[in-house]
């Protein structure tokens, strides 16, 4: 019992001997400087850098007079154009390949049914077989 | 007057018959009150597939491009007069268009897609109609007998 007592009359001492040394701290900080070791307001450093496509980065426009760059996007076994799950072109851009490739095509630029032989050790720009999302095939 | 772009082909022919073929063409654009910008040459190429024209089996071709300024109207004569020019293989017209630029999508694309904004459309979507994998009928709606066949 007696050691109780003394317990919490302790405790009481120290928090009262305790408020006072923050109300002491409270007045004298709007006269010190800032502390060099408070938080810094900053741009989130893990934050991800913004995805683009290949065409988007580089500033480049497809046109039906490079077909070099649209034979690219042409699948050398039958000719077809790679759909945007294995391009991984944004719809924009996808849509404007479509566009020029049958432009060229149309224009007799580009060959319907192959790829043209002299083309096909360019570098790739993407995988068929790993495409961005799943195939349905 | 807008712009056109015009992709020719001619025949195989000696230089000085291209010449002259050339002349042609331009000056059926200048008698419709157009201009000509700029002509390019591709160079003389084989064709990807063999074409026939004014009956001619062509497998090599002069590649051309004009860049030209015409009337709208002028454009379906000098298609019909292109037609019938012999050292053509063929002739494509088509409007040039200036493209703005415009920021990738990629990013807001690869989202999963409950936060797509175009298939969030699709559910606003679906949610006023009827969805007919779940519908029943129902029995108590006025009808004393099931209106269409079991
Ligand atoms: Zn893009």
């Amino acid at each position: 019992m007696k050691m109780a007592l003394f317990k919490s009359f302790f405790a009481r001492q120290m928090l009262s001997t305790h408020q006072a040394v923050l109300s002491t701290i409270r007045t004298q900080s709007s006269n010190l400087k800032p502390d060099p070791d408070a938080p810094v307001e900053m741009e989130n450093p893990f934050k991800k850098e913004l995805k683009q496509c290949i065409l988007c980065k580089l500033n480049i426009d497809p046109d039906y007079k490079n077909y070099r760059l649209l034979s690219q996007f042409q699948s050398p076994y039958t000719g077809r154009i790679y759909p945007r799950h294995i391009t991984g072109l944004c719809k924009r851009k996808q849509m404007q390949v479509e566009q020029e490739i049958t432009k060229a095509q149309d224009f007799a630029y580009m060959p319907y049914t192959y790829k043209h032989k002299i083309f096909l050790k360019d570098p790739k720009l993407f995988d068929p077989e790993n495409p961005v999302r799943s195939h349905r095939f | 007057m807008p712009t056109y772009e015009l992709a020719l082909l001619l025949r195989n022919m000696p230089k000085p018959e291209l010449k002259t073929s050339l002349k042609r063409i331009s000056h059926a654009i200048f008698d419709c009150g157009g201009i000509i910008r700029n002509i390019e040459n591709l160079g003389f190429r084989p064709m990807p597939y063999k074409s026939t024209a004014h009956g001619m089996t062509h497998k090599e071709a002069n590649y051309f491009i004009f860049k030209i300024d015409t009337p709208t109207k002028a454009v379906i004569d000098l298609k019909e007069e292109y037609k019938r020019d012999v050292d053509i293989v063929r002739q494509r017209f088509f409007k040039v268009k200036e493209e703005e630029r415009k920021a990738c999508t990629l990013e807001e694309e690869l989202l999963p897609p409950a936060y797509r904004e175009d298939v969030q459309k699709m559910i606003q979507i679906g949610k006023t109609q009827v969805n007919r994998f779940t519908y029943k009928f129902k029995y108590n709606s006025g009808l004393d007998y099931y209106p269409f066949q079991k």
